[in-house]
């Protein structure tokens, strides 16, 4: 290897390692920490014996939108596993009921009329009715600011800003940056048998600090919000349920167009025969109010999630409401109608767990155990990792220098392909991948143990120590190709073919090994190609030479 | 010369083939004691395989283990096992509980240890899903090991696939046998150590078997396979006891910071199964691999004619195979190992290329 070259590519593998970590840190980028590193809450669940793929992935994507909705979820990880198991982590999670139930219970779908609607969004219509209704403009509603989507308080985006009277949404956008009064109760009249979720704690009751129904009762109105996830969205108060997902038959989306009109996407719904009765009962009611009115909407709920609110049309007259046993949703001025009405079909189709699971492992990991595991790994680690500097360093001198380098070179690659792996494939890192890295770590330091027995073989051969240097390389990454060729193949092959935690080492086993490759030839190589040409290539105890035990040239 | 000088220099002439039947015997040995270890003692299964209902907590407060039993056996579920994990922390292992009954054994014996409730680690187990995770382990370890022999058979010979896959059955029961001789608990981080194992067993088996073949090709008809045996051996053993230096470090510092942190109960079982495995694949590689394939070699005809004519010719050999067992025509050169004198080192004669 020719100087030039060797130092170039030393360069840019140094200046690529440590650039990528730059990215890395300036974007915020991080590992992402898997449940037994952070504490948190995992399921194991069985669907029945030959349950259908397809189904198992619907249940899967019910499951997502349920647990969306419990909040404060950083990031759940839910997948297929095997043939017939779903394994949910939840990391973060320590209210163990409210998971199981996420995952566990089969979901309820309700169809409740429309009361109102709160005009802000990330405002209960609890609240804003309350403040509408006083007299003071210096009234403050109970808005956090970090429920209003977009960053602004502006009530521009909000469908029926028409209907609000303009004194009191300037209040109300003020009212972001205010202090939260200290009793959000105060001139609020809640309807019948509905209660405060401090006062009386049963199905229905409303919460003190957002105005929103936690834990619906059907029977009772409730105050639902299309995002449960931000506690933000657009807020309703509705009534009691009115139609439940079993009066449902089917829903399907279909694309309708006619040659004049452009053509839109529409859902179809289809009601069993009592469910069609009282649809046609429910449509009645709602026809009596006129165009305009919330009262004309009904929002389907899913998992207390108001999923769409769609309003009658006009010709709907209130003596025969819809009949027939069916009904189309039309998505009129969706930017993205394709997906939204597919979506919207598969709430309406499954909005129970097409299937029953059995749980089959219940684990949860305290945060402070996960704490102690990550720190004790790292520690650990440390200890590992100094150690073996020591030895190398004193075995082989300035090489053992050259190696300490390496592996934190290695050490970065790694960190930074876990970071962006965490963030673009969501891949955690866990206990199991920690023992991964550190067998990873093994097999790497035995690369620069092949390479440097090597160079001492060569130069006992009576070669000079630049050549002995180059042709060592080229004898060693054979078998340093051939003996990483083992550990890949057999890392792919657990990936492929193993669940679980063994997943994670061997994707761990992997990535350290590849990079051992890559280390050897884009740096191992050429920093002791540049070495053996500097003094601390050929001369005194601490040089390549001096490590070789022949401190002095051999007579050729 | 000290041991240590030669040892540093790649001097050492160690008859690592000669002594091959003293190796077998000791891990013929070592087989036998795994053996019956996991036949009649049985491995330690954890929750995770046999299923039920495990809860750990950190014990800040230090309660004795002897209240929390009391505590455990009143709340009339059954057996139950209450151990000391980590520095100081409780592990409490009943069959499946439901999660009412878990609950309140959970409050219990938060509030025994003055510790809180959400604080605790818990798990529990169907019978169902640790049978599922080993079988897909098993299912993996069988493709694993088809796949990695052909490569082997494939870049290297069949011959030392074989002696590899032996080499690597030998590592696996000797550390199950060890998990069943102590009556440690086997947990999934024992079965990814075991799968490590497998990897780095492999690994350095063909790190040896590499240097083997190469020796094989370039002086070839110059010695015996038992002398190239010997000779590779001993160029590979600074590098092997390098390589496992450095591999069992950070192991080694990860089983003792694993018994003094609680967090590190899964790590240490790592460490351990992880820390015999590894010194026994150094091993194996060395002292059963690499006699096996010689043992195996020397038998064919090539090979025979090559130490026959040897022996005619009286050649001294610089790394002589002296049996330990006297088999009669067995080629001895009759000198003791040290006397021996050493040939000109290689490409002293001059350059080759």
């Amino acid at each position: 290897m020719s100087r030039r070259g060797a130092l170039i590519t030393l360069l840019v593998t140094l200046a690529v390692a440590f650039g990528l970590l730059a990215l890395t840190q300036i974007t915020g980028t991080t590992p992402r920490l898997g449940l037994d590193l952070q504490g948190g809450f995992s399921v194991v669940l069985e669907a029945p014996p030959g349950t259908d793929p397809a189904v198992l992935d619907q249940a899967v994507e019910v499951m997502r939108r349920r647990i969306e909705a419990l909040g404060s979820v950083q990031e759940p990880e839910i997948a297929v596993v095997g043939d017939r198991t779903v394994e949910v982590q939840l990391p973060g999670v320590t209210d163990r009921e409210r998971a199981l139930d996420a995952v566990g219970t089969t979901g309820q779908l309700e169809f409740r009329q429309v009361l109102s609607i709160s005009p802000i969004p990330g405002v209960s219509p609890l609240f804003y009715e309350a403040a509408a209704s006083t007299t003071t403009t210096t009234t403050t509603i109970p808005v956090s600011t970090t429920t209003v989507p977009g960053g602004t308080a502006s009530t521009t985006t909000s469908p029926t800003t028409t209907t609000s009277s303009p004194t009191t949404s300037t209040t109300l956008a003020g009212a972001t940056t205010t202090t939260i009064p200290t009793d959000p109760k105060e001139g609020v009249v809640l309807p019948a048998g509905v209660t405060w979720c401090d006062e009386v704690d049963q199905p229905g009751c409303v919460d003190v600090t957002t105005g929103l129904t936690p834990n619906p009762d059907p029977d009772l109105d409730a105050y639902l919000a299309t995002d449960f996830q931000t506690g933000g969205g657009i807020m309703y108060h509705t009534g009691p349920a009115r139609i439940l997902g079993s009066d449902l038959k089917g829903a399907q989306a279909q694309f309708q167009g006619t040659s004049s009109v452009a053509g839109e996407w529409i859902v179809l719904l289809e009601f069993t025969e009592t469910g069609g009765e009282r649809f046609t009962q429910v449509t009645k009611e709602l026809a009596a109010f006129p165009v305009g009115d919330p009262r004309r909407q009904f929002a389907i709920v899913l998992d207390k999630v108001v999923q769409s609110a769609p309003a009658l049309n006009a010709d709907i007259s209130p003596t025969t409401g819809i009949a027939g046993g069916t009904a189309v949703i039309t998505l009129g001025s969706s930017s993205d109608q394709e997906s939204e009405a597919s979506d919207l079909a598969v709430v309406l189709r499954y909005g129970a767990l097409p299937v029953a699971f059995t749980q089959s492992t219940v684990e949860s990991v305290s945060a402070t155990l996960g704490e102690d595991s990550l720190s004790a790994g790292l520690i650990a680690g440390f200890i590992g990792l100094a150690l073996v500097a020591v030895a190398m360093v004193l075995y082989y001198r300035v090489l053992g220098l050259l190696n300490v380098i390496g592996l934190v070179v290695s050490g970065v690659l790694t960190l930074v392909i876990f970071s962006v792996l965490g963030a673009w494939q969501g891949v955690t890192l866990t206990l199991a991948s920690v023992a991964g890295i550190i067998v990873g770590v093994g097999v790497s330091a035995d690369s620069y143990v092949v390479y440097f027995e090597r160079i001492k073989e060569e130069v006992h051969g009576g070669r000079s120590l630049r050549s002995a240097v180059d042709h060592g390389f080229k004898q060693a990454i054979r078998t340093i190709l051939t003996a990483d060729t083992v550990s890949i193949a057999g890392a792919i092959l657990l990936f492929f073919l193993a669940i679980g935690s063994v997943k994670g080492f061997a994707l761990a086993l992997l990535i350290t090994t590849i990079f051992d490759i890559l280390v050897a030839v884009f740096y191992t190589r050429p920093a002791v190609s540049l070495l053996a040409y500097t003094r601390l290539g050929d001369g005194g105890r601490f040089s390549i030479r001096g490590a070789t035990g022949r401190p002095t040239e051999a007579a050729e | 010369m000290s041991l240590w000088h030669d040892l540093y220099h790649g001097d050492t002439r160690f008859d690592f083939f000669g002594n091959r039947r003293r190796w077998f015997a000791l891990s013929g040995v070592i087989i036998a004691v795994s053996l019956f270890a996991l036949i009649f003692l049985r491995l330690e299964l954890s929750v995770d395989f046999r299923g039920g209902t495990q809860i750990e907590f950190a014990n800040p407060n230090d309660v004795a283990l002897a209240s929390v039993r009391e505590l455990v056996d009143g709340a009339g579920i059954g057996s139950a096992k209450v151990q000391q994990v980590g520095g100081s922390g409780i592990r409490v292992q009943t069959t499946q509980l439901d999660a009412a009954t878990e609950d309140e054994l959970v409050a219990a014996l938060a509030d025994l240890l003055g510790v809180d409730p959400a604080d605790a680690s818990r798990q529990s187990v169907g019978p169902t899903f640790g049978s599922q995770v080993t079988r897909s382990a098993v299912r993996a370890l069988i493709v694993f090991l088809i796949v990695i022999a052909l490569y082997m058979a494939w870049r290297l010979e069949w011959k030392m696939a074989g002696a590899a896959i032996f080499a690597l059955i030998h590592d696996l029961i000797f550390t199950s046998g060890i998990y069943a001789l102590t009556g440690l608990e086997v947990t999934p981080a024992t079965v990814i150590a075991i799968l490590t194992i497998l990897g780095y067993s492999l690994y350095d088996t063909v790190v040896v078997f590499d240097k083997l073949q190469e020796n094989e090709r370039e002086r070839g008809d110059r010695h015996t396979y038992g002398a190239i045996v010997n000779m590779s051996m001993n160029q590979v053993l600074m590098r092997s006891i390098n390589t496992s230096l450095i591999s069992l470090l950070p192991i080694g510092s990860l089983l003792v910071v694993g018994s003094f942190l609680l967090g590190a109960t899964t790590l240490r079982e790592f460490a351990l199964a992880l820390f015999i495995g590894v010194a026994t694949s150094i091993y194996s590689s060395i002292f059963l691999a690499a006699p096996l394939v010689g043992m195996w070699k020397e038998r064919e005809s090539h090979w025979i004619k090559t130490r026959h004519r040897l022996e005619r010719r009286g050649v001294a050999e610089e790394f002589a195979v002296h049996e330990t067992a006297g088999r009669p025509g067995a080629a001895s050169a009759p000198s003791v190992s040290g006397a021996v004198p050493r040939p000109p080192r290689k490409r002293q004669k001059g350059p080759q290329r």
